[in-house]
């Protein structure tokens, strides 16, 4: 029965739920970049500044900035382990790589248990590093809604679940069992990208350009916007 | 998401109750009572959004926004206000979120049918009140925009939202009146100055230069075709003498006399569309422009204003088109014109503490950062930086147009520039160079609250006092 369900999560649920991310995905992207496309043609004044745009997000990428202060660094650095452990894992650990290959014919390059297991364990570390952080801080608590606290504690189930998976003598719980949690909840995270925060993971890129062109105004709008708001005519 | 910006919300709100008094007493600054939307406030501000998001570029960006914000409160830590207070509403995300999961709950499908479903009304006449006061304790001074990884600009959606409210009446009337003065007055600038009375002025500072330095300085006026037209914020010429008189003087030494000019139609560079409203951004600039074209001046000369500056700088091009007049910061024209040894300074001329505070509007691009240092240096025998400084600099507590409030003077002094305070207290200078009328004011009412013996000059006062005339 178990392996019956592991075989239907690993094949067709975890296609349609890479399939359900991946149109959300374009849908998000094809929105934005339609809607950027829309505001530079609007714009007054069309120049955008690349550099500067790309300089800014290239600081993100490596955020030096963040890590060299003081108050920042701690939850920086927790969150550039947890990125590069949800990031790499994910593509090129060993039974990953054999699921893209089996499943989508697609062969990546895959490193080896023990890099996974390091880069797993440290994100599991830094994941609850950062909801502790989040809980303990009150302004962050403050700012947290639902998705804030239940992204992070989904990514936790499915990253334990993972590690439980690929090391079975470890594991309290039947290691099959282990299996189809990680990739039920692997799979409900992935359908929830597009509907989430984690979209970032496509609008990252393009919102120093977002920010740019929100600043590129348009000629005439003042006006027109009062004009629909029947205030034609009417002084300051 | 899908976006519904084009719609009108279709919310139906219940009529209100809300008094004039009480929106005056949910706010720090003071409103005009007769201009304010009182009845279905919320539906007003929707109504006003909508129209904003439908003829603006901001849609694309408050989506992004509102998809993305990942309340991680990175932010936080870099906000002057935050700094000092430490609540939860005063970080950044907190307050840009108002705005955003009103777009959220209001012009998105999936807002839309959550707000069916659950029966639920997001926007009510409290939220509006909450963002019309919390938008006014952001000075928009965009630092904490440096330390947000997703890169949301709070500056940006600060002003976005303090428009929509401007809209409804919600708006400080110091701002109001003063704009209005400047296109709707006689005198067609924010302080009300006759021309007569600007003109009397400039006599008699070139009388004073004429005593103090025994050179005939002219204040050109109405002068066609020359390289620059210049506007200052027009309360230089009330309050900041010295600055004038420096930057007159610079030009004449540096030959420059007959290269300048001032227009006599119009000659403020104050311009609060910048702070609150683009369609009284627009209207000013085009002031500007037509007196720049009226003159056939080949470029516009910002003073030593910071918004003015960057008011000019950003939105010349997009308001005037592509032949619009350039725009030159005047620290730009004093270090050109000393980088080519057109001026000289007489080395360790100010022989007392010096200390340099960006203005936001120019230094947080890095527009203007390292020039007025470079000229401060090469007279100043001893010169201190703050920490931070730069584009990193923290704003004075006056930015975003709350200065010209003056009730919001205790909390300016108070909350928003308490951290200042401190950085100007650990430099122990004397003189504090703040090339901006706004950041002045700021400056000595900080001084003046925080018991800070130290004076804030213009940088050409101090050039004044340096250049070398021999
Ligand atoms: S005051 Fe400045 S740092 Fe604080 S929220 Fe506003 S823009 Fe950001
Ligand atoms: S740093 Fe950016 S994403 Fe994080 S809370 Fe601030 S604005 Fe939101």
């Amino acid at each position: 029965m178990l392996d019956a369900w592991i075989d239907l999560a690993r094949g067709p649920l975890l296609r349609l739920a890479l399939l359900v991310m991946l149109l959300g995905l374009l849908r998000v992207i094809a929105l934005q970049v339609y809607e950027l496309v829309v505001a530079w043609r609007r714009a007054g004044d069309q120049y955008v500044p690349w550099r500067i745009v790309w300089r800014r997000l290239a600081g993100w990428i490596v955020p030096w900035r963040a890590l060299r202060d003081g108050r920042r660094a701690p939850y920086s650095a927790a969150s550039i382990v947890f990125h590069a452990g949800i990031i790499l894992v994910p593509l090129f650990f060993a039974g990953h790589v054999a699921i893209w290959r089996s499943e989508f014919g697609v062969t990546l390059p895959a490193f080896s248990h023990a890099t996974a297991d390091v880069l797993s364990l440290a994100a599991v570390a830094a994941l609850v590093w950062l909801l502790a952080a989040r809980a303990a801080n009150p302004a962050r608590r403050h700012l947290s809604g639902l998705q804030d606290w239940m992204l992070p504690v989904g990514l936790l189930v499915c990253l334990g679940a993972g590690l439980l998976t690929s090391h079975p003598q470890l594991s309290p719980f039947d290691a099959r069992a282990a299996y189809l949690v990680h990739l039920l909840t692997a799979e409900a995270l992935l359908v929830f990208v597009p509907l989430s925060k984690l979209q970032h993971m496509a609008l990252f890129w393009t919102t120093q350009a977002s920010t740019e062109l929100g600043w590129r105004f348009t000629p005439g709008a003042g006006m027109r916007v009062r004009a629909t708001l029947g205030k034609e005519g009417q002084g300051v | 998401m899908t976006t519904t910006a084009d719609a009108p919300p279709s919310q139906s709100f219940h009529r209100s109750k809300l008094t004039a008094d009480d929106v005056q007493r949910r706010l720090r600054y003071i409103v005009e009572k007769d201009r304010l939307v009182l009845d279905d406030l919320p539906r007003r501000f929707l109504e006003t959004f909508a129209a904003i998001l439908t003829h603006s570029n901001y849609r694309q960006v408050v989506d992004n926004y509102a998809r993305i914000t990942a309340r991680c409160a990175n932010c936080a830590p870099s906000c002057q206000i935050y700094q000092h207070t430490h609540a939860p509403h005063d970080v950044p995300c907190y307050r840009s979120n108002l705005l955003l999961e009103v777009y959220r709950r209001h012009f998105t499908m999936r807002g839309l049918i959550t707000t069916r479903l659950l029966g639920q009304e997001y926007l009510t006449e409290d939220r509006v009140l909450e963002m019309a006061s919390t938008f006014y304790d952001c000075t928009a001074c965009r630092r904490c925009t440096l330390d947000c990884p997703l890169g949301l600009d709070h500056g940006l959606i600060t002003h976005l939202g303090r428009y929509v409210l401007s809209e409804l009446g919600l708006v400080p009337r110091a701002l109001v009146i003063s704009v209005r003065e400047q296109l709707e007055g006689a005198t067609h600038n924010t302080s009300a100055i006759p021309l007569p009375a600007i003109l009397d002025t400039i006599e008699f500072l070139g009388e004073e230069i004429r005593d103090e330095k025994h050179r005939e300085v002219q204040f050109p006026v109405d002068q066609p075709k020359r390289d620059f037209v210049f506007f200052p914020a027009v309360s230089d010429y009330l309050m900041e003498a010295e600055t004038l008189m420096g930057i007159a003087l610079t030009m004449h030494v540096a030959g420059d006399q007959d290269r300048w000019t001032i227009g006599s139609q119009y000659f403020d560079g104050i311009n609060y569309g910048l702070f609150y409203s683009d369609w009284i951004l627009e209207r000013v600039l085009q002031a500007e422009l037509d007196e720049a074209r009226r003159l056939e001046a080949t470029n516009i000369l910002i003073g030593e204003c910071g918004h003015a500056s960057r008011s000019a700088k950003a939105f010349a091009k997009t308001f005037g088109g592509a032949d619009a007049p350039p725009v030159v910061h005047i620290i730009e024209y004093t270090y050109r014109a000393y980088k080519e040894g057109r001026i000289r300074f007489r080395p360790g001329a100010i022989t007392e503490r010096v200390t340099y505070h960006d203005p936001c509007n120019i230094a947080r691009t890095g527009w203007v950062v390292d020039q007025p240092r470079e000229l401060l240096r090469a007279f100043c025998s001893d010169y201190v930086e703050m920490t931070p400084h730069g584009a990193d600099n923290l704003c004075c507590g006056g930015g975003g147009g709350t200065v010209s409030v003056d009730e919001l003077r205790p909390y300016r002094t108070g909350v928003t520039g308490a951290r200042k305070a401190e950085q100007l207290r650990a430099t122990g200078a004397k003189y504090i160079v703040a090339p901006c009328a706004n950041c002045k004011k700021q400056l000595r009412e900080l001084c003046e609250d925080h018991g800070l013996d130290m004076q804030v000059v213009g940088l050409h006062d101090l050039i004044y006092r340096a250049l070398d005339l021999e």
